[in-house]
């Protein structure tokens, strides 16, 4: 099954083509969000240099959220039309599982950080269970000093990986016990790595449906946002 | 600091001295009452970062963008009921950028606006006078300070 993987959830631009046994190609762009300029280029070039035409492909990866609102949004347009158009089929990958699969093999607790602006990130823990990649949390939308918290907690090393490495970097190094960085040839948002895990997921359970398909954006409950705005405006008194 | 202008050329004028000395990421909040003045000040801005193109509030669509000397988001969040409804459409993407962002009826999402920023209320002090005072919060808009006088 020929694959192509589209990653915009990030700074980051990538698409790939994977087929059953190997990575045909791969681009990443890495420099200032530019999704809606190069991404239908980065395609063309892609299949042109492999000699592939897009009827050629029998299904799309892309990443699903959560992300940058406004790549989210461009992946999910190319991939929904290039899906209509070809009639095959497409399915939605979570970045921070596809970031998280870049670390394949780690021991200890693998911790995607995706920038989620104003001190907060995306961000879910995973551990590796033989091959297979395991979720061992929700994602989440906290503010980095919330996810030191729950770090706090557990004995294992951690390896962060993501957007939100060099702004944190310092901050987790000082504060969590057993911090590890992912080196920086993986620590970008990979396709092949989005494009492998939609190639698993479409065996094991199928394609999203095309029409409703839509991206996934984390935020933070209502709740908790109301609070910390009533936060922000009590008193700055010292009792 | 505190200004009176007398014609909306002056207004302009106001805006166009801002305008000329933003920088990259900074975020502007405009304030005043309906017909007081803001997108007369927000197209000083405009001209000030080279703009040459009609400026108009984007009352209905929430932000134009623009192309200058640097990038150019200006918003109108009069229509918006709820502060979820814009950061719904992106705007932390937008307000943490390389661009300089206008916000017309700021006081509307208070909440979503950083603690750092440049604040401008505009009072109707008759038909065509007006009183603008400009304050800053932030380190990074100390040199407003020069700007202005």
């Amino acid at each position: 099954m020929r694959i192509l993987g589209i990653d915009t959830a990030t700074e980051a631009a990538s698409c790939a083509v994977i087929d059953d046994g190997k990575v045909l190609g791969e681009i990443v762009f890495n420099y200032k969000k530019q999704h809606s300029v190069i991404l239908m280029e980065m395609i063309d070039s892609i299949l042109k240099n492999l000699k592939l035409d897009i009827s050629d492909i029998d299904g799309f990866a892309v990443s699903e959220g959560p992300g940058s609102f406004t790549g989210l949004r461009i992946g999910a347009a190319a991939v929904k039309g290039l899906s209509q158009g070809t009639g095959k089929p497409l399915v939605g990958i979570s970045t921070l599982d596809s970031l998280a699969f870049n670390m394949a093999f780690t021991s200890g607790i693998v911790c995607p950080i995706m920038d989620a602006l104003r001190g907060n990130v995306y961000t879910a823990l995973y551990e590796f269970e033989g091959e297979s990649l395991v979720r061992k949390s929700d994602y989440l939308a906290i503010s980095i000093d919330e996810l030191i918290e729950l770090l706090d907690e557990k004995s294992s090393p951690v390896c962060f990986i993501g957007d939100a490495v060099p702004l944190y970097r310092v901050k987790l190094t000082s504060s969590v016990r057993d911090a590890r960085f992912a080196p920086l040839h993986l620590n970008v948002a990979k396709a092949a790595s989005l494009a492998e895990l939609g190639r698993i997921r479409m065996e094991d359970k199928g394609a999203n449906d095309l029409h409703a398909f839509a991206p996934f954006y984390l935020r933070k409950p209502q709740a908790e946002r109301e609070y910390e705005k009533k936060q922000k405006e009590l008193p700055n008194e010292r009792l | 600091m505190n200004f009176i202008t007398n014609t909306v050329e002056e207004t302009i004028e106001i805006g166009r001295r801002i305008g000329k000395s933003l920088k990259p990421g900074d975020i502007v909040c405009i304030d005043g009452d309906l017909g007081s003045g803001k997108t007369h000040l927000t197209k000083g801005i405009a001209l000030g970062l080279g703009i040459d193109e009609h400026i108009t509030s984007p009352t209905f669509n929430i932000v134009n963008e623009y192309e200058g000397r640097l990038k150019f988001y200006h918003f109108d969040v009069y229509r918006v009921n709820d502060p979820d409804e814009i950061a719904a459409i992106g705007f932390d993407e937008y307000i943490f950028s390389d661009a300089v962002s206008v916000i017309e009826w700021s006081d509307y999402i208070s909440e979503l606006i950083p603690d750092e920023h440049i604040q401008i209320r505009i009072t109707k002090e008759s038909e065509t006078r007006r009183s603008i005072s400009i304050q800053w919060f932030g380190k990074r808009y100390d040199y407003m300070k020069e700007v202005l006088q």
